[in-house]
């Protein structure tokens, strides 16, 4: 394609020059450079990019825990750190990733600055509400890691009671004080999200012409709101009865510690969708740029977000099959937990339709999209393997799970943030990052990640089963592995904030458009102004009107 | 949503809407999110209340007949009132009687006063009865059937919970008066009258709720 050769422009050929702020017009970033003006900052892009700076550090804070985990596993015999040692690195792995970077990831950093240059608004409908949102972000990482500093905690990042309840000696409190507190920023974030989608789009901007990145915080979103509060009332009553023994989840008084894993699934099963929903829509919107084709199947994309946050409410039970449930029970909770996989499908299967055919650049952002899509699917498999009850009487809590989950949680949300974070980087900071870097990053990364947690399906299909520091010597050369593939993955995530943060002083200067993507966020400026639009965006006659249409496109709209 | 405001009322437009009418549509949608969040906050916490009526059904009786169900019945007759000058509120403003909203707004917050003076006594009776098992220093009354410790802790985190919304409440009522006092409010702010409203009949609600689930069922 004639355009996609001359991608960049001149701005390609600017000479490297270290001229971060000056000589540049007002935008977002450098309209007034004050630390006061980002702290108390009402602008959408300088509170993404607050969040982004913060998740990112508590990013590595539980990547270097889960260093320390891989550390420990490479012998057997738990020789290197005690089992204390090693249940606080696994819990301080699980707890910043889970609450701390993978909740807040992808909505609060990329869906806080996309979502109303996506819709053509000036802002979210709220912004002092998403200020705060940060705020109450950052005191709820206060408190949990006050109790990482005061020696930890040692309960997983799930606090099942009775264990974090009447048993564990570390500091619980704090960390579930904080936890709990993080959930209000996810519901403040959640609710301005609705609001805006509902109430800010541009004159034009119908529901069916919105990105599904949009569509996709749109559920995300959903969920934030429905879920999140009964997560919290989970939280105080464990808070209350570890410190005032109220009774409610010990059998002594008539509680039920399995009532505490009814309410905390109730919110953590669908949370899993507010850390993969997000990450589909970064794919949605990468897929089309890189194929310069029009997303196949837009509707059913749409509606298997909607249809993937309601489904998300009704499979909590398939985390307890083994927990004493009824039979029938789990025979229900089995089946929905299949229906979950449609949706899932649907999308999956539309991407692949949508490079099918299409005029492919194989950049860093489509080198990770590419890698989500196959790793999500693996993912995605081997929970069907969890969903069915006969197989999941025999992998249940074993590495297979550990496995399953980080395919969605890593090479699914961790692949797609950074592969949007590569996509939207000229956007937000103005700069080009280094081409060959990324690729190298990324195939780093997809290889690192396989090495890591590949051999763990195999572990725990032998039977090794998670969160204990000792293990049989006969899966000490598949542990070694994944301890090794670790290592690549830490180089493939170094380098990245190596390049990134050097761009931003030398990268080339970004054109608008550096991927002749479709999307009102292309049509400003980058960076964008303070007010996102010098003039008012004129919204496409349809959404992702890329010059390679699929057959359904072209009937559809004539 | 304007129609039906009289001359001189309404909101001043903030910077990133472009049209009033947006700027009431998300506020009002916004303030309903809220309260459908919690909405769900206080309904986990009813449930596991039901569950345990539910599965220890002597026992969380005993521990019902020990609430004072007189004090809990006048406080949902004064909350009930107190939605009433609330609603009163929201219709002076509307129709531009500034003086007349304030004070109802007052007798609002008076209202909402008075349940937390009487829910406040509550306690101290609940105390002097020995009803506060969580109190490791101080003996339950029903201590020989343990389920009906766990429901009375059950009653404390919920009113407690409840009587933080409400306190919550009434400190933003009197600082939103206090505001709402001076000369041209309701041609700027009219709006906030209406969306606080709805805060405060979900308090008004979630108490109609509790009400029952903890004092009443089973009596």
């Amino acid at each position: 394609m004639s355009a996609t050769g001359s991608v960049g422009g001149t701005a390609r050929r600017e000479p490297h020059a270290p001229e971060a702020t000056l000589g540049r017009k007002a935008d977002y970033l450098h309209a007034d450079s004050t630390l006061r003006s980002w702290f108390l900052t009402t602008d959408h892009k300088r509170i993404a990019i607050l969040y982004l700076t913060s998740i990112t550090g508590f990013f590595v804070i539980g990547a270097v825990a889960a260093g320390v985990v891989r550390l420990a596993l490479i012998v057997p015999n738990g020789a290197i750190m005690t089992n204390d040692t090693y249940n606080k690195a696994f819990t301080i792995h699980g707890v910043v990733m889970v609450w701390f970077f993978l909740i807040p990831s992808i909505p609060a950093t990329f869906g806080n600055f996309l979502i109303p240059l996506m819709i053509g608004a000036k802002d979210l409908a709220f912004p002092k509400l998403n200020l705060t949102s940060w705020y109450v972000f950052m005191a709820g990482a206060f408190f949990t890691l006050v109790s990482l500093v005061l020696g930890g905690v040692d309960t997983g990042w799930t606090f099942y009671a009775p264990l974090s309840t009447a048993f564990s000696n570390t500091w619980v409190l704090p960390a579930l004080i904080g936890v709990t507190i993080v959930g209000f920023s996810s519901i403040l974030t959640g609710l301005n999200f609705v609001v805006t989608i509902h109430t800010m789009r541009a004159p034009g901007m119908t529901w069916f012409k919105l990105p599904i990145f949009v569509w996709a915080h749109y559920a995300t979103s959903l969920i934030f709101l429905l879920a999140t509060p009964v997560i919290t009332t989970a939280l105080i009553l464990l808070i209350m009865e570890r410190g005032f023994h109220i009774g409610v989840f010990d059998p002594a008084y008539g509680g039920d510690p399995v009532l505490f894993q009814h309410l905390f699934w109730f919110y953590s099963h669908p949370a899993v969708y507010i850390m993969v929903l997000p990450g589909m829509g970064v794919i949605s919107e990468i897929v089309p740029a890189f194929a310069q084709k029009k997303l196949f199947g837009y509707r059913f994309v749409a509606y298997a977000s909607i249809g993937l946050a309601s489904v998300t409410f009704f499979v909590w039970g398939h985390h307890m099959f083994v927990n004493g449930q009824s039979d029938l029970a789990s025979l229900v909770f089995s089946a929905l937990s299949f229906a979950v996989a449609v949706p899932s499908a649907v999308k999956v299967y539309n991407w692949t339709a949508t490079i099918h055919k299409g005029s492919l650049r194989l950049d860093t952002p489509m080198l990770y999209a590419m890698g989500y899509i196959g790793l999500f699917v693996l993912g995605g498999l081997t929970g069907l393997y969890l969903a069915t009850l006969a197989i999941n009487q025999h992998i249940h809590a074993t590495y297979f799970v550990v496995a399953h989950f980080h395919y969605i949680m890593v090479g699914g949300t961790v692949l797609a943030f950074l592969g949007g974070l590569h996509f939207w980087w000229p956007k937000f900071t103005g700069r080009m990052y280094s081409e060959p870097w990324g690729r190298v990053s990324a195939v780093l990364i997809f290889l690192g990640f396989n090495v890591t947690f590949f051999p763990q399906f195999i572990l725990g299909y032998l039977g090794m089963p998670r969160r204990y520091a000792t293990y049989p010597v006969e899966f000490q050369l598949l542990n070694v592995l994944s301890s090794a593939g670790a290592t690549i993955l830490a180089a493939g995530y170094i380098f990245p904030m190596l390049y990134l943060v050097y761009s931003l002083w030398f990268g080339r200067k970004a054109p608008a458009n550096p991927w002749n993507a479709k999307g009102l966020e292309w049509e400003t400026a980058s960076p964008p102004p303070k007010h996102n639009f010098h003039s008012p965006p004129e919204v496409p006659r349809i959404p992702y009107d890329y010059p390679i249409q699929a057959q359904e496109a072209r009937d559809q709209h004539g | 949503m304007s129609e039906g405001l009289a001359e001189g009322v309404g909101v001043s437009r903030a910077g990133h809407f472009e049209t009033v009418g947006q700027q009431r549509a998300a506020a009002t949608l916004g303030i309903w999110a809220w309260l459908i969040t919690e909405l769900l906050l206080f309904s986990a916490l009813f449930l596991v209340a039901l569950i345990t009526r539910i599965q220890h059904p002597e026992a969380t009786v005993a521990a019902a007949k020990h609430l004072k169900f007189w004090i809990g019945a006048v406080n949902t007759v004064v909350l009930i009132c107190s939605s009433l000058t609330m609603s009163m509120a929201i219709e002076f403003s509307r129709i531009g009687w500034q003086r007349a909203m304030v004070r109802a707004m007052l007798a609002t917050a008076a209202l909402g006063s008075l349940f937390l003076v009487l829910k406040g006594y509550e306690y101290y009776a609940d105390w002097d009865e020995h009803m506060m098992p969580f109190l490791s220093n101080r003996p339950f009354a029903l201590a020989e059937t343990p389920p009906a410790r766990l429901f009375v802790n059950l009653y404390y985190v919920a009113t407690i919970l409840h009587a933080l919304h409400l306190f919550t409440g009434i400190a933003l009522l009197l600082g939103m008066t206090w505001m709402a006092a001076k000369a041209g409010f309701l041609s700027r702010h009219q709006n906030w009258i209406e969306v606080y409203g709805l805060y405060w009949h979900f308090i008004d609600l979630v108490w109609i709720l509790a009400f029952p689930i903890l004092y009443v069922v089973n009596r």
